[in-house]
């Protein structure tokens, strides 16, 4: 009698298949190290390939780009100019409301533009197509980068860092649905959690703050610091739906400040002692 | 070369492509997913126990180069290689629509796979308002390039040469 080929014998193989799987998958949840290092090791392999690639494919973006986004990009200076026109008239007529305005940028300004940070470039969405609120920047643990550490822009919060390798690291987006942060409403002072909900520009503070907290449209928030792995006032963003007629959970919904259209380079906030210990 | 060494190739090669070019090629955010493609063929071509093999390190590659656990893709993939090879196995004569249909649908179901099994285990991988359109437009674009792959890995795992020819007595 002839021995069975391989072929028809495939449960055997796809279960030790599927349990090799489910054990790499148990393994790595109780965090075991050699498996980071495996998959850390294997990207940092195949970076120097993917550097080259991206110079080599960086012209050819520009020219499409140049190509079918000059349309977009003549909008999109449009709005940027309709909207400086808005911050002139802001700022005049402001004059007329100093007490509140001094106070909101004392919160916001404090500190935070003395923070030490590394200027990063966006490199653009990671590989794979479960990255949707990811991106990817171009240095790593090699530049002192380290997982947690707080990524902003001019404008406030971006997100925070997920993944680090020597040369590339992974921004978790302030929209991600996993993205959970401490903030601070500066003109009511109440705590909270805020998360990312998963919507372009959007974050909700769903637990923290107390339901009679008087919250107004367009009030500003910060990060609150404290035990937070983030420095304390960071602009966030600013309310768009207080949710006042809450009867038991307070669900406010927050614009974030920073934009990410169009930028090229994000700054990833140093903690104050690797500050100090870089100088 | 000997088909284990074919196959490391075609696997190394598409994941240098799957870092590089394939990441900056992107439609509504969605991306091919060419090592799913090559777990795919690996089981129309190389049947159900090698297909699941190839499936199971194409898997590994992917998660060692994706922000997700090790093990998620890997555990999906080879069910799918044999899937795929079980329903080659049925069809009774093979029409390019038909497989580029099959090879859709096979690419549909392992994408929505792979997010359903994240999620299990606690990713977060879509915005929710675009989750069918992403993963529709995703399964699009690896059918798409699914002919310039299917003659690697065919080559892979066949070397070039015909697959078995089954001889069945009539009548049996």
């Amino acid at each position: 009698m002839a021995a069975k080929r391989p072929a028809d014998r495939p449960r055997p193989t796809l279960l030790i298949l599927l349990v090799a799987a489910l054990t790499l998958l148990t393994l790595q949840f109780r965090g075991l190290q050699p498996l980071d290092a495996f998959q850390r090791g294997v990207r940092d392999i195949i970076e120097p390939v993917r550097s080259l690639s991206d110079r080599l494919t960086d012209p050819v973006q520009t020219a499409w780009n140049g190509v079918f986004g000059f349309e977009a990009l003549r909008m999109e200076n449009e709005r940027l100019e309709v909207e400086l026109a808005r911050m002139r008239g802001s700022a005049l007529t402001s004059e007329a409301d100093t007490e509140l305005l001094n106070r909101l940028l004392s919160e916001v300004d404090i500190a935070y533009s003395d923070f030490d940070a590394v200027v990063v470039r966006i490199l653009g969405q990671p590989p794979g197509n479960f990255s949707a609120h990811m991106i990817e920047v171009d240095k790593g643990t090699d530049d002192g980068l380290e997982e947690g550490m707080a990524v902003v822009t001019g404008a406030g919060l971006v997100g925070r860092l997920e993944q680090v390798d020597r040369s590339r690291s992974l921004v978790q987006l302030a929209t991600h649905p996993d993205f959970r942060v401490g903030v601070r409403l500066v003109t009511s002072q109440d705590e909270g959690l805020a998360k990312g909900t998963g919507t372009e520009g959007i974050m909700r503070i769903e637990s923290g703050v107390r339901l009679d907290a008087q919250v107004d449209n367009d009030e500003v928030v910060v990060t609150s610091g404290g035990r937070s792995v983030f420095p304390s006032d960071i602009p966030v963003g600013r309310v768009l739906d207080p949710d006042s007629d809450a009867d038991y959970r307070r669900s406010i919904i927050i614009e974030l400040a920073a934009d990410l259209e169009n930028l090229s380079f994000l700054k990833v906030v140093l903690p104050a002692q690797k500050a100090e210990g870089a100088r | 070369m000997s088909s284990r060494l074919r196959v490391v190739a075609v696997l190394l090669t598409a994941l240098v492509a799957q870092a590089t070019l394939l990441t900056e090629i992107r439609i509504q955010g969605a991306t091919v997913e060419l090592m799913m493609v090559i777990a795919i063929l690996a089981g129309f071509h190389g049947g159900p126990e090698r297909g699941a093999l190839v499936a199971f390190f194409a898997g590994l590659l992917q998660d060692s180069l994706l922000s997700v656990p090790l093990g998620l893709h890997a555990l999906v993939f080879p069910p799918l290689a044999v899937a795929v090879s079980s329903l080659e196995q049925r069809m009774v004569r093979s029409a390019p629509v038909a497989d580029a249909v099959a090879l859709l649908l096979a690419a549909t179901a392992g994408i929505l796979t792979v997010a359903a099994v994240g999620l299990l285990f606690g990713l977060s991988p879509h915005d929710p308002g675009t989750f069918l359109a992403r993963i529709i437009t995703a399964a699009v674009m690896t059918t798409a390039i699914a002919a310039p792959v299917n003659r690697a890995v065919r080559w892979a795992v066949l070397g070039g040469l015909p697959p078995d020819i089954k001889l069945r007595a009539v009548g049996s």
